[in-house]
């Protein structure tokens, strides 16, 4: 505990360079210098076809990181993002609407299935009490089993408007994948804002202290799961338009990748610190770093040992970097 | 306010498992009255709390308010009915601000769209205002605040709910100045809130509350008002019998080779210790906040490594390196530590497992563990230190506190070491507790061990120490014994001004 002097004065409020470094402001700074790094390596990076291909290739990380964040927050674990994700992927795979109302049905039926698995697994988890990791676990079984039953093998065709529109930029300079990622920063920072958004935060930190302050914990913890469904369909619905095809195994990869851009982004596993923001940040980062190894020619066979060290060593500093804003504000 | 009684209780019970926690427990409380709830720890009080303020729902009973049935299943239900708790835990959330913890669970007014922090603000501030505190701001975190700070700011969020009863558990635990708080529970008693106050401390009781109902073992045992009543009768009816008034009983030092002796003794924070502990001695250790007693303790009960020096355990030099090297020494140390919550107890085990737990090879038959032989062997030990049998099976973090602490010291037993190293050992326990565990102290070196052990409660070091270190710096200053040994000596003594005499050690 940090005592505060009480002899003068109303005690004021944090200041404001630990509130920031609390926030997502560490991990964009990583993000930035990653950025220009990349950029000096590799002058073309800022060509606008560069841009528009590295967030289109980010997005679907980026998405499923900023969901799982919705349950890491509370506290809460969640597996179920690999199979929701392939699970959204293959059935956008099989529905050939073409044209804007294809998309818009696509994108209603995944939701509607990232809901329900949410539902599934928040009602076991916030209502029942079973461990969290189990029921995600067989939530992602479950899921993964229903892909392969709706499309047992690579194939099918995501429709073209989608493909096209969703991966290309709006008047021809602003990528899409950025004005999604751009919207997603502003809903969670009226969210974090709203009562559930300080009850979520409140139940990571302390849960039982929440219940005795009158927040509902079953109900809020129900609700993170639906948000993170959402964002893992939403996630695969993206993949899906960047790849244009169906891949029962397309989330496989996204399950430990998205934990590693949450953790990246800072946000605390124990649950009560950190942000939806950061973790787009840290999914972000965690794929620009695979771009900048690839321009700085190091083999390919070296980039998960440079990709694990850099992430501990960005781990370590974010926390050194609070304590040093802390440590100033008690020389105040 | 002509309304006859706001809370009404009629046989209310209240099971956790095995544990029978609240028993047939009765008692009006009427508008406008100041009721203090008195018992020893674990007599019910807190599960009482928690039954008023919905967090547990009760076996059996009925519960009014106004005249009317009261059956809360949450904190908002209860809030609903004007009933609200600030809680001994304190319930505030470290990383929200002063004012989204008072508002909580609705820090925004509007639902979806959040309103602006400002108005959010000044609402807290309006609540700051209104319970009089001047100095903690609503947009201050909470985790930057004192614990006497946080304490106030858990009372006002109670009081601001608070439009039929008020329930405060040891609201003054961390309050250095309880009079802020009696003016505000004046202004509420006045508009017809009743008040429930439970606290530790008579004086505080006396001065705010009218009357007072004692539990004792989750029953009621006595309404009464208190201005009719002795401490002596209150301790007797949470207790359950007088406390023999604490006659000061000296044990005869022996001059045999001392159970523990410390040359030059050095570590973190210690300085040159010299010191001894014989067969049939308290030994004290007094010193304010950090002048090296916890590590001093430490290692002596092995949880700590020296850097310089020797100790000798009853007479040969002694590694100590660990507890268990402690515990193997000629005769044994046994260490009761500081913080019995992360490095003491096993909150999932028994009582009985706690207990036997070092001392396992001696109850094991066939390299096997078998739980009656465990409650056979821990059962003598827990009535050394009078813990009720019926606790023995119990988790021990389902105990009260002071239940928890007894158990930990009849582990201490268990091992058989002759000699105890405890750190505050009856710290934070109610009265009944802490004359259990004296007894057992002194028992235990009249049967020939010796026992070394702080106490943050000078009254406390008088009345148990044959002899009596102060600490202050890391060094020993003073040692006090005989009629020297009295609070004012060492409190002189642990402020390193020693006035009174170096005795001869």
């Amino acid at each position: 505990m940090v005592s505060v002097s009480t002899g003068a004065g109303r005690l004021r409020n944090a200041s404001a360079l630990q509130n920031m470094f609390d926030g997502p402001v560490p991990i964009i700074c990583i993000f930035l210098i990653m950025a220009a790094i990349y950029a000096s390596v590799l002058p073309s990076a800022l060509s606008q076809y560069s841009i528009e291909s590295l967030f289109n290739n980010s997005l679907p990380l980026m998405l499923a990181a900023a969901g799982a964040t919705f349950v890491i927050l509370h506290g809460g674990f969640d597996l179920s993002v690999a199979g929701v994700i392939s699970l959204a992927n293959v059935v956008v795979a099989v529905t050939p609407v073409s044209g804007p109302e294809g998309a818009a049905l696509n994108l209603v039926s995944v939701l509607a299935i990232g809901l329900l698995v949410g539902a599934i697994n928040g009602f076991f988890v916030a209502y029942m009490r079973i461990q969290a990791i189990a029921v995600t676990l067989a939530t992602m079984i479950i899921c993964k089993g229903a892909a392969l039953l709706i499309l047992g093998a690579p194939g099918g065709k995501v429709p073209d408007f989608m493909v096209n529109q969703l991966t290309g930029s709006l008047f021809g300079m602003l990528p899409v994948a950025i004005i999604i990622a751009a919207a997603v920063i502003v809903f969670w920072s009226v969210y974090r804002r709203t009562n559930t958004g300080r009850a979520l935060l409140a139940i990571g930190q302390d849960d039982h202290a929440a219940a005795l302050s009158g927040i509902a914990v079953a109900k809020v913890r129900f609700s993170s799961f639906l948000w993170a469904g959402a964002f893992y369909a939403l996630a695969g619905y993206m993949l899906a338009a960047q790849t244009s095809t169906g891949n029962p195994n397309a989330g496989d990869p996204f399950l430990l990748l998205c934990f590693a851009g949450v953790a990246l982004g800072g946000t605390a596993f124990g649950g009560g610190r950190g942000g939806v923001t950061a973790s787009l940040f840290g999914a972000a980062t965690l794929m620009l770093m695979q771009k900048v190894l690839f321009a700085l020619g190091v083999s390919s066979f070296y980039t998960g040992v440079v990709q694990g060290v850099i992430m501990i060593v960005a781990v370590l500093m974010m926390p050194m970097m609070r304590a040093v804003t802390q440590s100033s504000r008690g020389n105040e | 306010m002509t309304t006859p009684a706001a809370l009404h209780i009629a046989g209310l019970s209240k099971r956790y498992g095995a544990t029978q926690a609240l028993t047939d427990v009765s008692m009006t409380i009427p508008s406008g009255e100041v009721r203090a709830i008195l018992g020893e720890n674990g007599a019910g009080k807190s599960t009482l709390v928690k039954v008023l303020s919905g967090v547990v729902t009760p076996n059996q009973g009925q519960l009014e308010m106004d005249g009317q049935a009261y059956a809360p299943s949450s904190i908002t239900q209860a809030r609903l009915r004007g009933v609200s708790t600030a809680f001994q835990e304190l319930s505030l959330i470290p990383n929200l601000s002063v004012g989204e913890n008072l508002l909580l669970p609705r820090p925004s007014r509007t639902a979806f769209w959040p309103e602006a922090r400002q108005k959010t603000m000044q609402r807290a501030e309006q609540i700051l205002s209104d319970w009089q505190i001047t100095d903690i701001s609503a947009d201050a975190i909470v985790a930057n605040l004192s614990l006497a700070e946080r304490q106030r700011i858990e009372i006002v969020r109670a009081f601001s709910h608070a439009k039929r009863l008020l329930i405060l558990d040891e609201p003054t635990a961390a309050l250095p100045d309880a009079q802020w708080l009696f003016d505000q529970i004046r202004r509420v008693t006045q508009k017809g809130v009743a008040v429930i106050y439970i606290s530790h401390r008579l004086g505080e009781v006396r001065e705010i509350c009218q009357s007072a109902t004692v539990l004792r073992n989750g029953s009621t045992i006595k309404t009464t008002d208190l201005a009719g009543i002795a401490n002596d009768e209150i301790f007797a009816l949470m207790v359950g019998h007088r406390p023999t008034p604490a006659v000061k009983v000296r044990a005869q030092s022996s001059t045999d080779v001392p159970l523990i002796e410390t040359k030059g003794l050095g570590g973190w924070r210690l300085r040159d210790i010299n010191l001894t502990v014989r067969v049939g001695e308290i030994v004290g250790v007094a010193g304010l906040e950090g002048q090296g007693q916890s590590e001093l303790l430490r290692v002596l009960g092995g949880a700590s490594t020296r850097r310089q020096g020797q100790v000798l355990v009853a007479g040969k030099p002694a590694d100590l390196g660990t507890p268990r090297k402690a515990l193997d020494a000629e005769g044994g140390i046994a260490f009761v530590p500081e913080e019995r919550k992360t490095a003491g107890i096993f909150a999932n085990l028994s009582a009985a497992s706690n207990i036997a737990l070092p001392s396992l090879s001696k109850i094991s038959r066939g390299g096997l563990l078998w739980p009656s032989l465990e409650r056979k062997f821990a059962e003598p030990m827990g009535r050394r230190v009078a813990l009720a049998d019926r606790y023995l099976s119990v988790p021990v973090g389902a105990l009260s506190g002071g239940n928890q602490q007894k158990a930990l010291l009849a582990r201490a037993l268990m091992t058989g070491a002759r000699c105890l190293v405890l750190f505050d050992p009856a710290r934070g326990v109610d009265v009944g507790t802490k004359q259990s565990i004296y007894a057992m102290m002194r028992e235990f070196v009249a049967q020939g061990g010796g026992i070394i052990f702080y106490s943050s409660e000078l009254s406390e070091l008088v009345e148990l120490s044959s002899r009596c270190l102060a600490m202050y710096d890391g060094r020993i200053v003073a040692e006090l014994e005989g009629d020297t040994l009295n609070e004012e000596s060492l409190v002189a003594a642990a402020h390193g001004t020693p006035l009174a005499q170096r005795k001869a050690g």
